[in-house]
């Protein structure tokens, strides 16, 4: 069985993100970038399957500038066996990515796709459902456990109230929840390794799928900063104010 | 020891800093007394917290007069005892006198009251593209004014050095009431004995720091965090030259194995690698360059084929960057439940592996059961030594037990030239081992230089020697 895993290179998550000054967007100038934690966990759990002797291959996909590579060799420095940048400058909306990860799997023909429920940098949560809406397969989102059977998978998901198992037929599309897995380090010899594994860079047009943007953004603003904590001097005052200032009881 | 203050004298205190920064309710004197070594009942007989210069001055005038010992007081992070008041003091909070004067841009430097809290002035740095790279556990409630008068180290001493090395400019109040500017904030001045060196270190001994110069510089670039396994402690010293000479290190830890087990235990940390290692380094470095990694796989490979190391990984996010410093930070806080006894203690970087295997020779041979953990910042030579508590021994004895190899491990330090407080200072705590690491000559002369400041031993008596 092969496994497409889809990794996005995001702003790092313990960056403090700046608005560009004519409010277009974030500043990504000069900036920590790495791999969407979401997509690490996806990585991991297909490391896992194929360590478990359940897959033969597991082949990372990226979308986006030339810097990407970066993010794959990351994910096979984890121990992915091979890397795809679908490269473009133009930043590519969810529908489109859905889009041409579809492509590639047409290419690829994986049994299981695993992405990350969302990424961290605009926090859509939409790809992985898209993608098998356009790949006509089952699947599975918020993941926190995936059993992979003869011929189906076994996912369990994090639903309000409680965990629900779903039981999917293959091909089937995976995204990952936080509490999936927690993804390894990258290992030093690792790293060596994966610097000589296959990393195939194809341009976005070769893959002739529609990548024209559905949305504008008009404004992106930092939220309204908080108000600075003020001390107390008594008990009676705390409640007061809780009481008539901030009427929380 | 309970020192009572006359009302004539509080009605004075009260004049020379104000009525409403005076305080001689329990909680206050508690609060204030009182630093984070916890072995001393604080017993100040007043607090008074001075907004002013001037105030400090009138201050210090009228403690002379009464001979009233005075406690200067910053953030109370100390370890040592340096700044408890236990024998009846007034505890002198600087916390009021916290504030930025003035920030220049061209010298780097921000000049501030000895109240601010070291993360504000680290990220008032930030916000001006600058940094202050002093930094370390406390610095959300440790003072610059603290960290001058104990000459504060922590995790970066590496690359950046000790506080000392940040001050450029320092005014103080000595123990006689006067005001002393202290360098001016110059870079080159080749006029003599540098008195502001003398201030910083000295713990409160010789005056109060009224307001500091501090230098910025600028920010480090991208940080990236590796850590290694080590098959043996001298192993570590190749490990440290073969890195230190090709990168940019800002960190260079260690631990043992049995801190990290310690440390997984109690949380949901996770190992780097499978395989275990005697000793772990965690090994900060800036990427300076698209080389910096080709560099970092080179030293690695060197290091596997000398068998200097068995196994590694690298942060490949700052999220990751930061869950492997958890692995060396939260060894303090996870042992704690052992009742550990702490040392911190130092000695040349080159001698640190003989050093090691000294003390740990002595501390065996009186107590064969009693687990040491090791770990600390290697890279500059400062190891803190724990031995903890096995549940079976009674705390009392044990903390006799561990008194008696401290002797011994301070006659190792003694015999190495090290030094048996490496950053935590002297205050009460290390005072009766001062002779270990300063010899009777030393020690005289820094009494004789605290006779010319503070004549009538009022700055914080009792600590230091």
């Amino acid at each position: 069985m092969k496994i497409l895993v889809a990794v996005k290179r995001v702003l790092d998550y313990n960056v403090k993100a700046r608005v560009k000054a004519d409010k277009s967007g974030v500043d990504l100038s000069n900036v920590k970038m790495s791999m969407n934690p979401f997509d690490e966990i996806a990585v991991e759990e297909a490391l896992r399957i194929k360590e478990a002797g359940k897959a033969d291959e597991v082949v990372v996909v990226s979308i986006g500038v030339s810097q990407c590579q970066e993010t794959i060799r990351t994910a096979l420095a984890m121990g992915a066996d091979r890397g795809i940048l679908v490269e473009t400058d133009q930043e590519i909306e969810p529908l489109a990515v859905a889009k041409i990860l579809k492509a590639v799997a047409e290419k690829e023909s994986p049994q299981l796709a695993i992405l990350g429920k969302q990424a961290i940098d605009d926090d859509s949560n939409v790809t992985g459902q898209m993608l098998a809406a356009l790949m006509d397969c089952a699947q599975a989102t918020f993941a926190s456990k995936v059993e992979v059977g003869d011929g189906k998978v076994d996912v369990t998901r994090e639903i309000d109230g409680g965990l629900q198992t779903l039981s999917l037929s293959l091909p089937a599309v995976i995204t990952t929840d936080l509490r999936l897995n927690e993804p390894r380090y990258a290992k030093l010899p690792n790293i060596m390794k994966a610097k000589k594994k296959p990393l195939d860079v194809i341009p976005v047009a070769d893959l002739g799928v529609d990548i024209a943007p559905r949305l504008k953004t008009l404004k992106v603003e930092e939220p309204p900063e908080r108000s600075a904590g003020v001390m107390v001097e008594s008990v009676a005052e705390l409640v007061d104010k809780l009481k008539n200032e901030a009427k929380v009881i | 020891m309970q020192r009572m203050l006359t009302s004539n004298q509080l009605t004075a205190l009260g004049e020379a800093v104000g009525h409403s920064q005076l305080f001689t309710d329990p909680e206050a004197l508690q609060h204030y007394g009182t630093d984070w070594s916890r072995q001393f009942q604080p017993a100040p007989s007043a607090v008074v917290k001075p907004k002013t210069m001037e105030a400090v001055q009138q201050l210090v005038l009228f403690a002379n007069r009464e001979r009233l010992p005075l406690v200067p007081s910053g953030g109370r992070t100390g370890l040592s005892a340096g700044a408890v008041a236990a024998h009846g003091e007034v505890v002198v909070s600087m916390e009021q006198m916290n504030q930025i004067h003035d920030f220049n841009p061209i010298d780097r430097t921000v000049t501030c009251g000895p109240g601010l809290i070291t993360a504000q002035l680290q990220q008032f740095a930030d916000e001006k593209q600058l940094f202050y790279p002093v930094d370390f556990a406390s610095s959300g409630s440790s003072q610059i004014g603290g960290n001058i008068a104990t000459n504060a180290g922590g995790i970066k001493v590496l690359r950046y050095g000790l506080t000392r090395d940040w001050i450029t400019g320092l005014k103080v109040v000595t123990g006689t009431g006067e005001r002393l500017d202290l360098n001016k904030g110059l870079i080159k001045n080749a006029t003599g004995y540098d008195l502001r060196h003398l201030f910083i270190g000295s713990e409160g001994t010789l005056g109060i720091i009224v307001e500091a110069t501090v230098k910025l510089t600028c920010k480090p670039g991208r940080q990236e965090v590796l850590v290694v396994g080590v098959p043996a402690f001298d192993d570590l010293m190749h490990v440290l030259q073969m890195f230190q000479a090709e990168l940019t290190l800002s960190a260079f830890e260690f631990f043992s194995e049995e801190a990290l087990q310690h440390v997984l235990a109690a949380s949901t940390l996770k190992r780097p690698f499978e395989a275990r290692a005697p000793f772990y380094a965690l090994i900060e470095f800036e990427h300076t360059s698209d080389h910096t990694l080709n560099q970092v796989m080179a030293c690695f490979q060197k290091g596997l084929d000398q068998g200097w190391l068995l196994d590694g990984v690298i942060s490949q996010s700052d999220t990751q960057a930061a869950t492997l410093w958890q692995l060396r930070e939260n060894i303090s806080e996870t042992i704690s439940h052992f009742t550990p006894y702490k040392n911190d203690l130092s000695v040349k970087v080159s001698q640190v592996p003989d050093f090691l295997a000294e003390v740990q020779k002595q501390i065996h041979r009186l107590y064969p059961n009693y687990p040491i953990i090791w770990f600390g910042h290697i890279g500059d030579g400062n190891v803190h030594l724990n031995i903890l508590k096995p549940e079976n021994v009674d705390s009392t004895e044990f903390f006799q037990q561990c008194h008696m190899a401290s002797q011994e491990v301070f006659a190792v330090v003694e015999q190495f030239g090290g030094s048996i407080s490496a950053e935590h200072g002297v205050g009460m705590i290390k005072k009766p081992y001062l002779h270990y690491s300063r010899s009777p000559g030393e020690i005289a002369a820094m009494r004789a230089v605290k006779a010319v400041f503070d004549p009538n031993n009022i700055m914080n008596p009792g600590k230091l020697f």
